[in-house]
């Protein structure tokens, strides 16, 4: 039985894409789940897996064409089934029709054009946004009565997204404005993503954050020692993230909830069994955060090269969507960048995310008198609907405890 | 190798050469593309020029010529001994079909488009094999319209014969006007082909198996058509099912109504008009993995994919509106989807039915509107108000004005009236065009013209109307 793949929806609002490349070609073999193409989104640039082990008969879309979702990719026939390019003889067509040759089963359904409401735009103006990839639906128009005019639907293209109601000088331009010199400059989808989940989070989670601190001299002076060897040893370049990430792992072991999501419909909470850890990225174009899969399962330079490895790729938005979501709590990392503490906000259905800040050389009282000792900040914001403060208190606590007492931590290991 | 099979390449075949087909080969071939029309009928043009849209109409105005001038008395015309040379007029239309149909011809060929006669067959997803009397031809193609159009459908009881028992096609053909003409089904195709034969003189019965003609439009309209086809003496036969034919001279037309009542209606011809089905018999799409609805129309989607990657459909084999018009549009949309270009179809259909008094429509009819959602206001004026109508004595009809009473935007027309198809692409283009009603207020129409019944109604629907008394 011959499959029609179809570009599916890979989610994230994201509904037309470009054929990077193909890793396959006409006549070969398949697995299930092998990566067949990459496609790039305005997200990330995709690998979308086979769904299938078979054969590869045809590939219905060129390098380079732009795709919709529910757009022919490509057609996988069972394993060893020929490809049918060739016609059959004359002499054997009627044999190979009464045959069927091709028993095709779509994985979507061509539907009929749906009759939903019209957007407000003319012919010429609804051509260039199939033209330039922009859902109509998505914007208002500026124009007359709410006319979506074609500058609208350039906007939108440009990532402007939402047309202003009031007609706008061109984008880009410096502008003078009786207060100075004003440039527009284009909101890029990501950052609107990022604008739609911060504001969402916000929104929908109690946010309170608690910050506790760390004496990590002792620590530092380990991670001294060790990181030379260790980087000699295995050609990693080793930080000291892998071993807060280790930290965060075991509190989150013995603190389940903050691990943990909320099915907010079915009022159910989902604990998950797994540790995926999300590392905050700064990128040029704006916050990414690529998640560590199943941390618990990792050593420390396993979690180093994967997080220099990934922070690397969301630079150059070389991720694939599955590197970026699947998270069960994330950690981000301010202290490089300076600050005494911070208030991050959960990257929702998250319940919580933990901050680290800067080292810093403190005054310290121990046994009696006064030290110099190495001193760091952990913040963490839950949401308190379903996370108390103490548990929250206690929670760090004990991690803060992990990390000011490492071999604490190394015994359990 | 069987002893004259053929075997060719192209990049796009093209199934059918009908308005859909034969569109969407020349866009093919403007697009650069090596297409191959495949026709099983000697002409091109399919049913819209050689048995439908264009020899029906040149009926229809050689009818009503016919008609009007005997009916001229009012206004100081008369005629004695008029005689209607039926042989004489189907061939003034045959000769009308023969030059647009020699006219397609001629521009598949201008464009490099070669076509070939034959019945199509796919063999696979990338093959098929056109077969006639003396040729084989197999074509490998990269892709494929499918528009093989639709046909008449059959009624039980009632087995065509092409003379006692006739489809449209034969209608449009007949040699004398028969005495007594009944017409099972009053769709559009019933309605206008029984107003034709009324006009030349038949004494034309309609049985109709729903309550009402054109159940779907406006009630107004309705009223309008029955109306006229009072005056023409064409007698209709609501709520009553065709049950069975009894052949003779005259024939016998054995029908039921709804309290079970028997109807027999006497006829010399009777023509069948109950609807239309697509034609995908014989088209092997199993094999080129193509499916379709349980009514056997082609699923597509608004690109005019079919389920087989590569092969598209248009026109009537995919159902929606079985007009030409609409095939156009998918035929271009077909063309670019296959060249590259994000295209779909996202058009307003418009709709004439050729009686009398014509019918227009466009959009959203007030029902539609209200269940949509709209807060719905209307504006309707009367052709009895328009001096154009009366100058042309055809004062029946109307112009309905549909549109959301919050935003003032058009959503819909409807028009009952003589000449009204030739404004209702006016009101189209409004509708493409997103127009407010007061865009249409504010253009001028030329007086004295029926499309201003346009401007009235839709100043009506503003109470701005100035030739007729605002609700």
């Amino acid at each position: 039985m011959a499959f029609v793949f179809n570009f599916p929806d890979v989610g994230e609002g994201i509904h037309e894409g470009r054929v990077v490349e193909w890793l396959v070609a006409e006549g070969d073999a398949v697995a299930e789940d092998q990566a067949i193409l990459k496609v790039e989104t305005d997200k990330a640039v995709v690998e979308l897996p086979s769904p299938h082990t078979g054969t590869v008969l045809r590939l219905h879309v060129a390098a380079d064409a732009t795709i919709f979702v529910g757009d022919a990719l490509v057609t996988i026939g069972s394993p060893g089934e020929e490809q049918p390019d060739k016609a059959p003889a004359a002499a054997e067509a009627s044999a190979a029709a009464a045959s069927a040759p091709v028993a095709v089963e779509t994985g979507t359904p061509a539907a009929p054009a749906a009759a939903a409401r019209r957007p407000l735009a003319t012919p010429r103006t609804r051509a260039l946004a199939r033209k330039l990839g922009v859902d109509l639906s998505q914007i208002s128009g500026s124009g007359s009565g709410g006319r979506i005019t074609e500058e609208d639907v350039q906007r939108a293209a440009e990532g402007g997204g939402v047309a202003p109601t009031a007609p706008v000088a061109p984008v880009g331009l410096v502008a003078a404005t009786a207060d100075g010199e004003v440039e527009r400059v284009p909101i890029t989808h990501l950052r609107k993503m990022i604008a739609n989940a911060m504001r969402a989070s916000k929104h929908n989670a109690a946010h309170v954050t608690h910050v506790d601190e760390a004496d990590v001299t002792d620590l530092m002076a380990h991670y001294r020692r060790a990181k030379p060897v260790i980087e000699e040893r295995t050609g990693v370049r080793f930080t000291l993230l892998p071993f807060f990430i280790k930290a965060l792992v075991a509190t989150l072991q013995k603190y389940p909830i903050f691990n943990a999501s909320v099915d907010e419909e079915k009022q159910e909470i989902l604990f998950k069994k797994y540790y995926n850890i999300g590392v905050a990225v700064d990128t040029p174009e704006g916050l990414i955060v690529p998640v560590l899969r199943d941390a618990d399962r990792k050593d420390m330079v396993e979690l180093a090269a994967e997080v220099a490895d990934k922070a690397e790729r969301a630079r150059s938005r070389e991720l694939t969507l599955d590197e970026i979501r699947g998270g069960s709590c994330t950690l981000t990392n301010i202290g490089p960048l300076g600050g005494v503490f911070a208030t991050p906000i959960i990257n929702q259905p998250e319940l919580a995310i933990v901050g680290l800040h800067a080292i810093k050389e403190r005054p310290e009282v121990v046994d009696g008198e006064i030290a110099i000792r190495k001193m760091m900040y952990l913040s963490i914001s839950f949401d308190h609907r379903y996370i108390d403060g103490a548990e929250a208190a206690r929670f760090m606590s004990d991690m803060v405890r992990l990390v000011s007492e490492p071999m604490v931590l190394m015994a359990r290991l | 190798m069987v002893v004259g099979s053929v075997s060719r390449g192209c990049q796009v075949v093209v199934i059918g050469a009908g308005p859909g087909g034969y569109v969407a080969a020349l866009r093919l071939a403007q697009l650069g593309k090596d297409v191959i029309l495949v026709e099983k009928s000697p002409t091109l043009g399919g049913v819209c020029l050689n048995v439908g849209c264009i020899p029906s109409k040149a009926l229809i105005h050689a009818s009503e010529l016919a008609h009007e001038v005997q009916h001229a008395d009012n206004i100081g015309i008369s005629v004695t001994d008029l005689t209607v040379d039926l042989p004489k007029m189907v061939a003034w239309k045959d000769g009308i079909v023969e030059r647009l149909t020699s006219g397609v011809a001629f521009l598949c060929k201008q464009s490099g488009v070669e076509v070939v006669h034959g019945e199509a067959e796919f063999l696979s997803d990338r093959s098929l094999v056109v077969a006639s009397e003396d040729d084989r031809v197999e074509v490998d193609f990269e892709q494929a319209v499918i528009a093989t159009g639709s046909r008449p459908m059959a009624l039980d009881g009632f087995a065509h014969d092409g003379e006692k028992i006739i489809g449209s096609t034969e209608a449009l053909s007949l040699q004398i006007v028969p005495e007594r003409l009944v017409i099972i089904g009053a769709g559009y195709i019933g309605l206008e082909l029984g107003t034709v034969y009324a006009k030349l003189g038949s004494e034309v019965s309609i049985v109709e198996f729903l309550p009402k003609i054109v159940p779907d439009l406006d009630p107004e309209v309705g009223k309008a058509l029955t109306r006229q086809l009072k005056k023409l003496k064409v007698k209709l036969h609501l709520s009553h099912r065709a049950e069975s034919f009894e052949p003779g001279d005259p024939s016998i037309v054995v029908a039921r109504g709804a309290k079970d009542e028997e109807l027999r209606l006497e006829a010399d011809v009777v023509m069948m008009s109950v609807g239309r089905v697509p034609n995908i018999e014989g088209l092997g799409l199993e094999a080129a993995g193509v499916t379709t609805d349980d009514k056997g129309f082609i699923t597509v989607n608004d690109r005019m994919q079919t389920s087989a990657p590569g092969v598209y459909a248009i026109g009537d084999v995919v159902g929606g509106a079985l007009l030409a018009h609409k095939a156009y549009q998918e035929a271009k949309v077909a063309a670019d989807v296959i060249a590259g270009e994000p295209a779909a179809f996202d058009s307003v259909v418009p709709a004439v039915m050729y009686t009398d008094p014509e019918v227009a429509w466009v959009g959203l009819g007030e029902v539609e509107a209200t269940a949509e959602g709209h807060n719905v206001i209307t504006g309707n004026f009367p052709f009895k108000a328009s001096g154009r109508a009366m100058s042309l004595d055809s004062t029946d009809g109307f112009v309905k004005a549909i549109a959301d009473a919050d935003t003032k935007q058009l959503l819909g027309v409807i028009a009952v009236g003589r000449g009204v198809s030739e404004f209702i692409g006016e009101a189209t283009l409004a509708l493409e065009m997103g127009a407010f009603l007061e865009d249409v207020a504010l253009t001028i129409h030329p007086h004295p013209t029926m499309s201003e019944a346009l401007q009235e109604a839709i100043e009506g629907a503003l109470g701005q109307a100035v030739h007729m008394v605002n609700k």
